[in-house]
């Protein structure tokens, strides 16, 4: 059974509209949570009921999601609106912001090669400007969001691969270690 | 009678390279440039032939590869030490090999990104409810002002036909006609003056008159999340005093 700390946290995590922080937990129960350890039992309480959903680590919070194999329905119920895919260069583009950030148009630039288009990621909420440059123009300096995180599924920029660790990561196609969702069986 | 001929599309240049030197398995760090600029200046040519416009930056790149050939091809001047030879290609590797780095963590942002779209939030940012949106908003900059008009400048029907009009209205008439929306209410939401009107110059006219009382003190602007609703809200009678040079 769950302990009334528990079903507080899970009150919590299905009214909130992004991830939740050990913060904001603190706050609303008013006292020190171990968010991590609760979570974990919750995951565990989910995983041996057999229910539909599961708490990930997002962006330095948890969120609720729906396990992967409800994705079929779920997409019928947005009508293929969560069909939508990052074009190659916006990846590549937030690739080079994601490290190198804060960093300039130009900089990018110089990485691609080419002109890149800067403004349907900030659109998208993807990347923000943080601040200028100092020097000649003043350049606007981006940096990644954390809906960046929430939309690559990652608990922070820790957890974006390195660069020489990539050619592993590629052989076994794992993805970054952390909570990923276990089989509900 | 037109075709469309679809071929690998290359992001730019140096993806271009990239694609001969993976298959022409060639060692990054010792490229054969003039093999590798036949090849670039035949893919250019091609392109070129079937009408493609090409991006100033393949040419950029024919322009730079042709200059090392030709640093190359000349006689390096007396040197005492070997190392002190530079190999006119190490700017052209590094940038390919950055290159290579980051579109390698591009393809893995990709794999992230199909993994994560097989889970939906439980709940989601849906509209807001019926809360009192003052309880929520945050300070306005400039950009996100700048950008809100933008937004609507771009809904604007695109002019046909160029002819030299008068501009009929001034910051002063456009501070009036905002003035008449606080008349009822203090508080109102940017789209809504927004729909009344119709053409660039206006909306133009009316951001400069928002500037305008934002700096005398009479509204005030704040937002609740980025590219959300904006909301002027007029500043107690006290503050309120009138516009200079308006």
């Amino acid at each position: 059974m769950l302990s009334q700390t528990h079903k507080i946290v899970l009150a919590l995590l299905c009214g909130a509209t992004e991830p939740l922080t050990k913060t904001q937990a603190d706050v609303c129960l008013e006292e020190d949570v171990a968010l991590d350890r609760v979570v974990a039992e919750l995951n565990n309480y989910f995983e041996t009921e057999g229910l539909p959903v599961w708490i990930q680590n997002l962006a330095e919070g948890f969120r609720m999601m729906t396990r992967s194999e409800y994705e079929p329905w779920l997409n019928r119920l947005f009508q293929n609106k969560g069909k939508l895919r990052l074009s190659r260069p916006a990846l590549e583009t937030l690739a080079i912001i994601a490290y190198k950030q804060p960093i300039t148009k130009n900089e990018i630039d110089a990485f691609r090669g080419v002109d890149t288009t800067i403004k349907p990621l900030v659109e998208k909420n993807l990347i923000d400007i943080r601040g200028r440059q100092e020097g000649p123009g003043r350049p606007l300096l981006y940096g990644t969001t954390v809906h960046f995180l929430e939309y690559f599924g990652l608990a922070s920029l820790k957890e974006l691969p390195r660069a020489r660790e990539i050619a592993e990561i590629v052989d076994a196609e794992n993805l970054p270690a952390g909570d990923t969702e276990r089989n509900a069986t | 009678m037109s075709y469309n001929v679809k071929l690998n599309v290359y992001e730019g240049p140096l993806d271009l390279l990239l694609f001969f030197i993976k298959r022409d398995e060639i060692n990054i760090y010792d490229i054969p440039i003039a093999h590798i600029t036949r090849e670039y200046l035949d893919y250019i040519h091609l392109m070129q032939s079937l009408n493609f416009q090409m991006a100033g930056e393949f040419i950029l790149m024919a322009a730079l590869l042709m200059r090392i050939k030709v640093q190359m091809l000349l006689p390096q001047p007396e040197v005492e030490k070997l190392e002190d030879i530079e190999d006119p290609r190490t700017e052209l590797v590094r940038m390919l090999v950055d290159y290579q780095k980051y579109k390698e963590v591009s393809d893995q942002l990709k794999r992230l990104e199909e993994n994560q779209s097989q889970y939906f939030p439980v709940s989601s940012a849906v509209e807001m409810r019926d809360y009192d949106p003052e309880l929520f908003l945050g300070d306005v900059t400039l950009i996100d002002l700048g950008m809100t008009f933008q937004r609507i400048l771009d809904k604007m029907p695109k002019v046909k036909q160029f002819g030299i009009e008068t501009i009929k209205i001034n910051i002063r008439q456009q501070i009036r006609f905002l003035r008449e929306f606080f008349v009822k209410r203090n508080r109102i939401r940017f789209t809504e003056i927004a729909m009344k009107l119709t053409d660039r110059i206006e909306v133009v006219v009316t951001f400069l008159a928002i500037l305008e009382m934002i700096k005398s003190n009479e509204i005030h602007v704040s937002q609740k999340d980025i590219f959300g609703e904006i909301w002027l809200t007029k500043k107690k009678p006290a503050e309120e005093y009138v516009v200079a040079n308006a």
